[in-house]
């Protein structure tokens, strides 16, 4: 034991006792750790990465949506100076990868979407690179194609895959109470149809990769991605490699939002350059590359038939869902997942099913992006909802309080709604908005003459907000050490792809050890030093990554004060950790110096490193085969009303404002969570009015951003932010997940508001100028 | 590919550069960039950067005519004093420009001489009967001929630029006493956006009837279009209701717009009737 006597009331040289009241961070506005890097352009990106002897490699992409490979001439590729390798899919054995297996990094015979690659080349330059592609010669043999998902699903319809003959790729169904019943039963009827479109991630940071193999044959590979450790699962059948000898280096990115959040093939092609030329090697997409190759959001068809009685109760909703696949399968079809809880489980549905089916096609295929399927069923579910209260004469918020669940109930999937928060949610959105009086207001003044029609909307949904069990685990592991001046460092398996995760662990990591802000290092760029984590998804990453984290810090707290207790003599309950001392609870007064106590355990007869490492597994379930299980540890709830000024003479569809009121368990880094809010809605209302990637007979039409329109600044509206906080009980840090529902809600909160400005229902967004004037003028001017 | 770069510092040392042939003119870039790193065009052997030619720079007035250099970047017209107060029209078009990083360098001859049927600044000046000064070296000194702006376009990407001809200036004369002119340009951005259609229309009205009717369109024809049949049937008629509605019939007829991944060809059309009323609805207003 150390001999070293502590006195309680330390003292200052001038004899002063230093005394620490008690401040929390939690809930404060903590900027991004990376912020000035980023913002004085100190920051490297992956995109600015070179390593020594690196070589450039570049893909050729087919200009094909289907066709047989003749032959493919890489000789003159091959013969140009500062070419170091040419590969085709001919030149590596078969590697089968992906969701169903179905993709292979170089495609062999036959190529199935405009995405498909066909030759890469590693050179010395990117120049050379570019000009080795244009000198490889391809002949095809055109092929019948089919692009749209219902004409695959024919007799005789040619066929994608051929392990797929009937062209069907994923399926779900899902059916509770007796949906049949409940329709004959019902007062009311109503039957719609919806087409939801291909939109891109619009990622700053187009696609990137180095891959780098040592001679031992293990691949480091420097990635986008934002889940490294089922990557490495998901890449190793990709190159030919085992998992274990995957490290994965993550350096800064420019953005993800679901885009990357599975193994592309431009990524195992990086990886077999490498291991062919004995080189690293970089790959990046242009931005005309990054818009034709990387996924898109799963673009689908709907057809839902919804019951309702008189006075205003739900009675059945049914819903199919078909799904355009694209030649392979990404995630994008797996996004039902999270769709169907929202089909099933928004408001009380007593009888509800769902069958959704991918079909493959000729068209390119989709991955996951922000709110996983949520955004499609919830611009369906939202529209649908004041379809039906118009039809019983009901208001928008009257007609969804009847409808909304109360705490504790549980929904057809099992999704355990402990403390639903969704009347709560509609009925500030409602008063904060005064929503009842102008949407009354606007109504009435639909029909009448007038350039401007002004509308309000709203719109709610649900969203996991405590992980998704999709995976065996929804863990994340944590390490945190201390060094001998009270330094910290926490190596977490969650990824910083921008959305702000650094900031939050920190402030955990501050708040429970009394340290500031500059003391932290957050280490979570590298497999080999991280502990798992499921990755960047499911507005897990505060939830799971948070509480690893707030574990990891309150056992490092106790063995900081278990230490002091057993120096001072003051029990360890008593003691706190404030801005850098070790003080007494109850008057902060200091005891020692938390740097000085840390020395003290270390160098101590016997040693003791503060480096403690935790896991956390949120309670949750993996679905059953029926898709029943309480999937996420946690559920929340937004409303949010959007207010627009249609133009009707241009169709031009102005949003002045969106109220946004959300259910978020607790704030812990306000800034972060306006940020994500904000951006989300940006990612809404791109989603509402401007952006397609259009494609036509399997081709990308506006591969660039002057054709496809993300929001601009001048356009976003005012925002209003209302938290609606209350401790989870499934979170020890007591918040939620947040970051999706901003990217689902707004937008069929727009198509509401437009539909009160001109009474004009929107079925396909987005609600471009011209979608709009077409429907209000088309017939006539035409 | 280029092999040789030059930075002429004036009018006629340029010109004399691009007598040699096979040069491609820089100016801010911003068309020329995306265009060649797209592919869809090349660079000849001989790039030659403009932009330190002094002599084309600037906004100055004398004898009641107004002078551009082809080198004053949109935003410079954007912030001038003296259009802003004389040719507002000018400044309005500049505003609806791209974004501030892209007007900053964006140079007005660049815009006429990339001669895009959407080329926002074509549509004022084409109101203001605009002409176009090109230089050229002819035995041994600069030689300059004027080109109406309406006859300065002749396609998509194309004009009557020679081979070693540089546009030096533009000028137009101080518009007549009761002028009144707009500008609008749509598209679903505010900012950095395309025009789906843009309209100018300036005339001058005289005791309830129009005169100098001019109207100028972009987007709708493979070059701005003056639509001089609609402005000769405006032309010393009353503005009222029914004129207005004749406007539109015409303008709708004279415009030949296309079908592209921006909009149809009818909501074109449609915009082009939208924008005369407003455009008319303005010149009454005034
Ligand atoms: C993001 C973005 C947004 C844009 N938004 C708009 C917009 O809102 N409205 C709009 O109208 N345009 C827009 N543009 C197009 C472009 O900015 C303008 O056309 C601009 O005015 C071009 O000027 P520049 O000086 O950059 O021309 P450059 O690119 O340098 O040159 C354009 C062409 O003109 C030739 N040229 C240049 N100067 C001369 C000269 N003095 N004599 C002879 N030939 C010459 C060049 O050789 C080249 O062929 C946009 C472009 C971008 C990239």
């Amino acid at each position: 034991m150390s001999s070293i006597e502590l006195k309680t009331g330390e003292k200052k040289s001038g004899g002063i006792n230093k005394v620490f009241s008690k401040k929390t961070v939690i809930g404060t506005r903590v900027t991004k750790p990376d912020a000035p890097d980023k913002a004085t352009g100190k920051t490297i990106y992956i995109n600015d990465m070179v390593l020594p002897r690196m070589l450039y490699g570049k893909i050729l992409h087919t200009d094909r949506v289907h066709a047989r490979i003749i032959s493919i001439d890489t000789s003159a590729a091959k013969a140009l100076p500062g070419v170091h390798v040419v590969l085709t899919g001919e030149d590596i054995p078969l590697l089968k990868f992906g969701t169903m297996r179905d993709n292979v990094p170089l495609k062999a015979g036959k190529v199935r979407c405009i995405r498909d690659e066909v030759a890469a080349v590693a050179a010395e330059t990117e120049q050379i690179a570019a000009e080795a592609i244009a000198l490889i010669k391809v002949e095809y043999e055109d092929l019948p194609a089919v692009f749209s998902p219902t004409e695959a699903l024919q007799e005789g319809a040619p066929v994608v895959q051929e392990d797929h003959p009937d062209n069907r790729s994923l399926a779900y169904k899902f059916s509770h109470g007796d949906v049949a019943a409940a329709e004959a039963d019902s007062d009311i009827v109503l039957e719609h149809e919806f087409v939801v479109p291909y939109v891109t991630h619009c990622c700053m940071g187009p696609g990137c990769a180095i891959a780098d193999f040592d001679s031992a044959g293990k691949l480091t590979i420097y990635s986008q991605t934002q889940y490294p450790y089922n990557y490495k699962m998901d890449l190793a059948p990709a190159i030919g490699i085992h998992p274990g000898d995957i490290r994965v280096i993550q350096p800064p990115v420019g953005g993800a939002f679901g885009s990357k959040l599975d193994v592309y093939p431009f990524e195992p092609i990086c990886a077999l350059l490498s291991k062919a030329s004995g080189r690293p090697v970089k790959l990046t997409f242009s931005r005309e590359e990054e818009f034709i190759n990387s996924p898109t959001r799963q673009p689908a068809e709907f057809k839902i038939k919804s019951g309702v009685n008189k006075d205003g109760t739900l009675t059945f909703r049914s819903v199919d869902c078909l799904m355009n696949n694209g030649a392979y399968t990404s995630w994008g079809p797996t996004t039902p997942i999270i769709q169907m809880r929202t089909f099933t489980g928004h408001f009380r549905v007593p009888a509800v099913e769902y069958n959704g089916l991918a079909a493959y096609t000729n068209s390119v295929y989709a991955g996951s992006f922000r709110g996983y399927g949520n955004v499609q069923a919830t611009y369906v579910t939202a529209s649908v909802m004041d379809m039906l209260a118009e039809e019983v004469g009901m208001d928008p918020i009257a007609f969804r309080l009847k409808n909304a669940q109360d705490p504790g109930e549980v929904t057809p999937q099992g999704s355990k709604l402990d403390d639903c928060k969704l009347k709560e949610c509609i009925e500030i959105a409602a008063q904060k908005t005064d929503f009842l009086s102008k949407h009354e207001t606007y109504a009435g003044l639909c029909k009448q003459p007038g350039r401007i029609k002004r509308g309000i909307g709203i719109a709610t949904s649900i969203h996991n907000a405590g992980g998704a069990k999709i995976h065996k685990s929804d863990g994340c592991g944590s390490i945190l050490k201390l060094d001998d001046y009270a330094r910290a460092t926490l190596i977490t398996g969650a990824s910083e792809i921008g959305q702000g995760i650094d900031a939050v662990l920190t402030q955990i990591v501050m708040d429970e050890l009394g340290i500031p802000k500059a003391d932290v290092t957050i280490v979570n760029n590298d497999t080999a030093l991280g502990p798992w984590d499921v990755g960047v998804h499911a507005s897990r990453t505060t939830f799971v990554a948070g509480n690893a984290a707030l574990q990891a810090a309150r056992a490092a707290r106790k063995q900081i004060l278990d230490a002091a207790s057993k120096q001072s003599n003051v029990s360890a309950e008593e003691m706190d950790l404030r801005q850098g001392h070790v003080v007494q609870a109850d008057n902060g007064v200091s005891i020692v110096k938390l740097d000085k106590l840390l020395r003290q355990m270390h160098f101590a007869d016997e040693p003791e490193l503060v480096m403690v490492s935790e896991y956390f597994e949120p309670d949750s379930e993996l679905e059953d085969r029926n898709h029943v299980g309480n999937l996420s540890a946690t559920w929340a709830h937004g409303a949010y009303v959007a207010e627009v000024e249609v133009d009707t003479e241009t169709g031009e569809v102005k949003v002045t404002k969106i109220t946004a009121v959300q259910d978020v368990g607790r704030v812990i880094n306000r800034l972060g969570i306006e940020g994500q809010m904000e951006g989300g809605i940006s990612v809404s209302l791109g989603y509402a009015l401007s952006e397609e990637l259009l494609i036509q007979d399997g081709k990308v039409l506006n591969p660039n951003f002057r054709d496809y329109k993300v929001p601009t600044a001048p356009e976003t509206p005012e925002i209003e932010l209302h938290f609606v906080e209350s401790d989870c009980k499934a979170s020890p840090l007591g918040s939620k997940g947040i970051a999706e529902l901003p990217a689902i809600i707004p937008a069929p909160a727009i198509a509401n508001a437009v539909y009160n400005a001109i009474g004009i229902r929107f079925f396909a967004p987005p609600l471009t100028p011209e979608k709009v004037a077409r429907a209000i003028h088309g017939a006539t001017t035409q | 590919m280029i092999e040789n770069y030059s930075v002429p510092s004036s009018v006629a040392e340029a010109a004399q550069l691009l007598q040699q042939g096979d040069a491609t003119i820089v100016a801010g870039g911003t068309d020329l960039t995306p265009q060649t790193e797209a592919g869809a065009r090349t660079f000849a052997s001989h790039l030659v950067n403009i932009q330190r030619i002094e002599e084309m720079r600037g906004i100055s007035t004398s004898d009641g005519r107004f002078r551009i250099g082809g080198l004053t970047t949109v935003t410079e017209i954007l912030e001038s004093k003296i259009l802003a107060e004389e040719i507002p029209v000018l400044v309005e078009a500049a505003d609806h420009f791209a974004s501030p990083q892209i007007r900053n360098a964006a140079t007005l001859a660049g815009n006429l001489c990339n001669a895009s049927p959407a080329g926002d600044m074509c549509i004022p000046l084409l109101l203001l009967d605009a002409e176009v000064e090109l230089a050229s070296w002819v035995d041994g000194s600069v030689a300059i001929r004027s080109v109406p702006l309406a006859e300065f376009f002749t396609g998509p990407g194309k004009t009557v630029l020679q081979a070693g001809e540089l546009l030096v200036a533009v000028e137009f004369r101080q518009p007549a006493k009761g002028f009144t002119a707009s500008f609008q340009k749509s598209g679903p951005r505010p900012a950095l956006e395309i025009s789906t259609v843009s309209m100018g229309l300036a005339a001058v009205l005289q005791d309830g009837l129009l005169t100098g009717v001019r109207i100028a369109i972009g987007a709708v024809a493979p070059t701005p279009l003056r639509a001089t049949a609609t402005e000769s049937t405006l032309e010393g008629r009353a503005l009222d209701e029914n004129m207005i509605s004749s406007a539109v019939q015409s303008v709708q007829q004279e415009v030949s717009p296309i079908d592209d991944v921006r909009a149809s060809a009818w909501y074109r059309k449609h915009l082009t009737g939208v924008y005369i009323r407003r455009a008319l609805s303005h010149v009454a207003g005034n």
